[in-house]
């Protein structure tokens, strides 16, 4: 019985989904699109406990070291959680192009 | 388990749970091609609280079983009558964020902004919450010195 139950319960575990898409934006896209640039920033948590959100202003600050005399423009920004046993990683991921003037 | 314990535990989870939450981030184009930046950051917050919530608080820590199942179907009443999608704890004004663009643009004196962040977030202790609105920016400074 308890056999059974340890694999239905792994089975379950390995139908479910596990990411949830928090938020999409995107602005102006330019029309010189040849300097694809991408970064990401996570957070770990334990049950959905934080207690800051900085590593959004890190992927802002890993952007801007691609492109440090250009226009970044066509910013695609993705927000996303992802949960394992316990744990979720909260994550903002990135892709912009890079146009020096 | 005893209820002393039991209370002890719920405040202790009730203190620390979900302090805090990102809920929205949009991150605009950056121009660093036309001087030097200078970083800038305009927050808005508002008390966010949910009486759902706070009324199955009471529900549990509450000495008669009557008072308690009375808190029980106020707090059902609560959350069915706010029931729908939402984001962060109800508040109780609805232009809080409305003085963002005001703000940003009084934040730079070359009136010349990029890189313009927009977080929504909220920080949570217990049924109450700050619900934050809060822009990160830059000033093209073109040479000359931003005072913010």
């Amino acid at each position: 019985m308890l056999k059974n139950t340890l694999l239905f319960s792994l089975l379950a575990l390995s139908l479910t989904g596990c990411v949830g898409l928090n938020t999409v934006s995107m602005t102006q896209v330019p029309a010189q699109r040849d300097n694809v640039i991408t970064t990401s920033s996570a957070s770990w948590n334990f049950i959905g406990i934080n207690f800051s959100n900085a590593f959004v202003d890190e992927a802002v600050d890993k952007l801007k070291g691609q492109c440090p005399t250009g226009k970044i423009e066509g910013v695609y920004t993705k927000h996303q959680t992802t949960g394992y046993v316990l744990m979720f990683k909260r994550e903002v991921i990135v892709s912009a192009y890079c146009n020096e003037v | 388990m005893p209820i002393k314990l039991k209370s002890i535990l719920g405040l202790s989870f009730l203190l620390i749970g979900g302090c805090s939450q990102l809920h929205h981030v949009h991150i605009g184009d950056i121009d660093q091609s036309q001087g030097t930046l200078t970083p800038f950051t305009i927050q808005v917050n508002e008390l966010g609280f949910d009486l759902a919530k706070t009324a199955e608080i009471g529900a549990e820590v509450a000495k008669s079983s009557s008072t308690s199942e009375d808190l029980e179907l106020v707090a059902f009443i609560l959350a069915i009558s706010n029931f729908g999608p939402k984001t962060g704890n109800p508040v109780y004004n609805d232009a809080y964020a409305d003085k963002v663009l005001a703000e940003v643009i009084k934040v730079c004196p070359s009136k010349k902004l990029t890189g313009l962040t927009s977080v929504r977030e909220a920080t949570n202790v217990g049924p109450a919450s700050g619900e934050v609105v809060r822009i990160n920016g830059y000033c093209i400074n073109n040479n000359q010195t931003n005072n913010i």
